[in-house]
């Protein structure tokens, strides 16, 4: 009997102790907070200005706004925002963090460290560099709102409006290849575009956390195969063919010969032919393929290994044949004399409804 | 003389008892009885013809082999108000104080069997149980034509006596479990029993259990069938129910009827029934959760669109889906006792009520009509109406702990059920046991 009282009073204070220690009357309904979907962030000589693109719907439309302030850090402003706001500023659904040009070429390393730190902002946030000013980019946003200012996630997302020659880097691999001795990282580039909301002329080459040159989409495709992402879709031109990349694996092989690092690289391409110019030979339109990539791969990394910026993660791949102290020495002693050795095996996979003479 | 006089002066007080004159092969004799269970009529013509059989094979009525009904020896007052009250007819001798008791014709108090009400059958054996205990009884003896089904009889109750049969199948039981409910059901041979919660309390069952430890069926295939399993069945005398014990988890979603069925539909059907069960308790725990403290769950686009078709609605995501589920409660409940006639008219206000304009005086989203929707049809997925109510509770400690704690408040709700599912056991058979036929279990 006794422990069977003792028992309910044990029940009975759960019962009534949870609901007063939980703290549960500070939280905010999804309707009273404002989740601000693209953050822009400047500098004006030393203080920063952030901007944040705000969705704003009802259940009969959706648009956006843009909200801004400056001072010293971004979570002052960010504090600041939030005090003059009608709801609170959630940062949890940010989906795209644009730096602009200037901020990228000085250094992302405060900014990108405390957005690793701050508990609110998800690190799988997609980071762009703006090429012009951020207003123009921002107003081009907002007037292009239709379903809420999403426009900017879903260019980047894989499952809408992704396509191969844009690069996806989340803030999360920009953390990474601050401190890392073997890798950098190339964050796209974006602009207002001229009929399309933006438009990605290519990517930003960073390394250690400052913007050190750039690339071109052509080249942003190279740097996703690397990276995984896949070609899928993607429609290569060239003098007597158009093909469509179906699919594509990549087999790299490393090894250091007397202290040169070499690397054997192998693309396998699947292509599908659009277009033919002229009567063509499938052993024409293979070579064609192999000349014109190897060209871009080869102009590409010539160009990363004189500014020593390892995009690809290439000393991933020696990782296991150096000494700690040697990576250290990666990106200046090793990776600019690198030798690389790339070929593509294309196979036809598909030549269209039209047959091709071989 | 004094029996007959006794039951006279009772019938001052029981207009229902009856006290006829009647001429038996020259003998007067008093037939006494209840008009409300006799069909006097039949009774008399079959009385007839017995008394004449009787003449002709030149027995004396009241001998005790006459093979007139069973000659009463000495009967006391009580003995014969129980032989009444069990719907016999008692026949006095008015030369001798003798008594005979025999089955007369009776009315028929029960309906016919029809198909169960409750309980819908697809595809198999569409009769139902009936408030008779015989007829039940021979429902079950009909589908289980097996030699090895054994029959115990009880008599439970001491104000209102009822009778009760166990049955059983020799040889497939968990000895421990027949033993168990035969010496509960032996031990309190006094107890009422006027209802279901009075056999639970009889079968030792706390009156707190938020499981049903006994499962509930109209159909006597599902009887037999939980017979040839290996589990225990109870019938009781004007219940329309068989009672199946023990109660575990799988009978929330398995059924003999699915057997019925292509193997892989019925274990789609099963699927079926375990999302049902998932959706029911977790969905408006899930709903809060993730709109009150964690909509970084969301997709952005959801994230927007619940936003958007929540602006407006003043009260918190708790009150909201509580304000709701209520509602829906109560037209659950008030569905079950309307007149057929009156149901379409609870379909049409609960259907305005909640379909639109409830939204449109902003009073909850429009998303949380889809969500309690849903809830509320996967409740009825769960095999039984009995296991339904339970689910139906289970939610709303979800629903509580999803407020305070979010997403993981859900998780520890669901770990608190699991325990608790873990901690029933009934006559030592765990609720979460996978019943074997002829399996030792506990």
């Amino acid at each position: 009997m006794r422990k069977c009282v003792l028992r309910m009073a044990l029940f009975a204070s759960i019962v009534a102790w949870t609901p007063v220690l939980s703290g549960c009357w500070d939280i905010k309904d999804i309707n009273h907070r404002s989740l601000p979907i693209v953050m822009g962030v400047k500098q004006v000589d030393r203080a920063y200005k952030v901007l944040l693109l705000i969705p704003e719907v009802s259940p009969s439309e959706a648009k956006a706004k843009i909200v801004s302030g400056s001072g010293n850090t971004i979570n002052e402003i960010l504090d600041e925002i939030n005090k003059n706001m009608e709801y609170k500023v959630d940062l949890l659904h940010l989906k795209v963090i644009v730096f602009e040009r200037s901020i990228a070429e000085k250094g992302l390393d405060q900014s990108v460290e405390s957005f690793m730190r701050s508990k609110d902002i998800p690190n799988k946030t997609f980071t762009a560099i703006s090429e012009g000013a951020l207003e123009p980019l921002f107003e081009k946003l907002e007037a292009s709102s239709g379903s809420g200012g999403t426009e900017v996630y879903d260019f980047f997302e894989k499952n809408a409006g992704w396509s191969p020659e844009v690069v996806q880097t989340r803030i999360w691999e920009v953390f990474r290849s601050m401190d890392s001795y073997t890798r950098d990282v190339v964050i796209p580039i974006i602009k207002p575009g001229r009929t399309t909301t933006i438009e990605s002329p290519g990517g930003a080459v960073i390394k250690n956390g400052k913007m050190v040159g750039d690339i071109n989409s052509e080249e942003s495709l190279l740097y996703n195969l690397f990276k995984g992402s896949g070609t899928q879709g993607k429609i290569e031109v060239m003098d007597h063919a158009t093909v469509k990349i179906v699919s594509d694996r990549l087999n790299t092989t490393s090894e250091m010969h007397a202290g040169q690092a070499v690397l054997n690289s192998r693309l396998h391409l699947k292509v599908t032919v659009v277009e033919t110019v002229g009567t063509p030979t499938e052993a024409q339109i293979k070579k064609e393929i192999d000349k014109q990539l190897s060209m871009r791969f080869n102009g590409m990394l010539r160009s990363a290994q004189a500014k020593e910026a390892d995009i690809l993660g290439l000393g991933q791949l020696f990782r296991d044949e150096m000494s700690r102290a040697d990576l250290q020495h990666w990106r200046s002693k090793y990776y600019p004399f690198m030798k690389i050795n790339f070929k593509v095996h294309v196979v036809i996979q598909d030549e269209g409804l039209l047959k091709i003479d071989v | 003389m004094n029996l007959l006089e006794c039951l006279k002066s009772r019938q001052e007080l029981d207009s229902d008892l009856f006290l006829t004159p009647m001429r038996l092969s020259d003998r007067t004799v008093t037939l006494a009885g209840y008009t409300s269970l006799i069909d006097m009529p039949q009774t008399m013509i079959v009385l007839r013809q017995l008394a004449q059989n009787d003449v002709a094979s030149d027995h004396p009525l009241f001998a005790l082999d006459s093979g007139l009904g069973v000659a009463m020896q000495n009967p006391d007052e009580q003995a014969l108000l129980d032989a009444i009250a069990e719907g016999d007819l008692l026949i006095f001798s008015d030369e001798a104080d003798r008594c005979i008791r025999i089955v007369p014709v009776s009315r028929t108090l029960s309906r016919a069997i029809e198909s169960p009400t409750t309980e819908n059958v697809l595809r198999g054996a569409i009769s139902a149980f009936n408030e008779d205990l015989d007829t039940n009884i021979g429902l079950v003896k009909k589908h289980s034509l097996s030699e090895k089904l054994r029959i115990r009889s009880y008599m439970l109750g001491k104000n209102q006596r009822r009778r009760s049969v166990l049955l059983h199948m020799e040889g497939q039981n968990h000895d421990r479990l027949l033993e168990s409910i035969s010496n509960k059901l032996e031990s309190l041979p006094d107890k009422d029993i006027p209802d279901l919660q009075a056999l639970s309390e009889l079968l030792g069952f706390s009156k707190w259990s938020l499981i049903s430890r006994f499962n509930t069926t109209e159909l006597p295939q599902e009887a037999a069938s939980a017979l040839e399993s290996g589990k225990v069945v109870l019938l009781l005398d004007r219940f329309p129910f068989a009672v199946v014990l023990p109660s575990l988890l799988s009978d929330l979603f398995v059924t003999q009827n699915d057997r019925n069925f292509p193997t892989v539909f019925r274990v789609s059907f099963q699927i079926l029934r375990i999302l049902g069960l998932l959706a029911n308790v977790l969905l408006p725990g899930l709903y809060v959760a993730l709109v009150a403290v964690n909509p970084e769950v969301l997709r952005i686009e959801i994230a927007l669109s619940i936003a958007g078709s929540r602006e407006g609605v003043p009260y918190p995501a708790l009150v909201e889906t509580l304000l709701l589920l209520v509602i829906i409660e109560l037209t659950l409940e008030s569905a079950i006792r309307l007149p057929k006639t009156i149901g379409p008219t609870m379909t049409m206000v609960g259907g305005i009520i909640l379909g639109q304009a409830v939204v449109d005086a902003k009073l909850v989203s429009n998303i949380l009509i889809i969500i309690l929707a849903a809830t509320t049809i996967a409740n009825f997925t769960i095999i039984g109406f009995q296991n339904a109510t339970a689910l139906r509770l289970y939610k709303y400690l979800l629903l509580v702990l999803s407020a305070m704690f979010g997403v993981l408040g859900l998780f520890v709700g669901m770990v608190i059920i699991c325990a608790y599912l873990g901690h029933v056991s009934t006559f030592g058979i765990p609720y979460l046991t996978r019943w074997k036929t002829g399996g030792r279990h506990g």
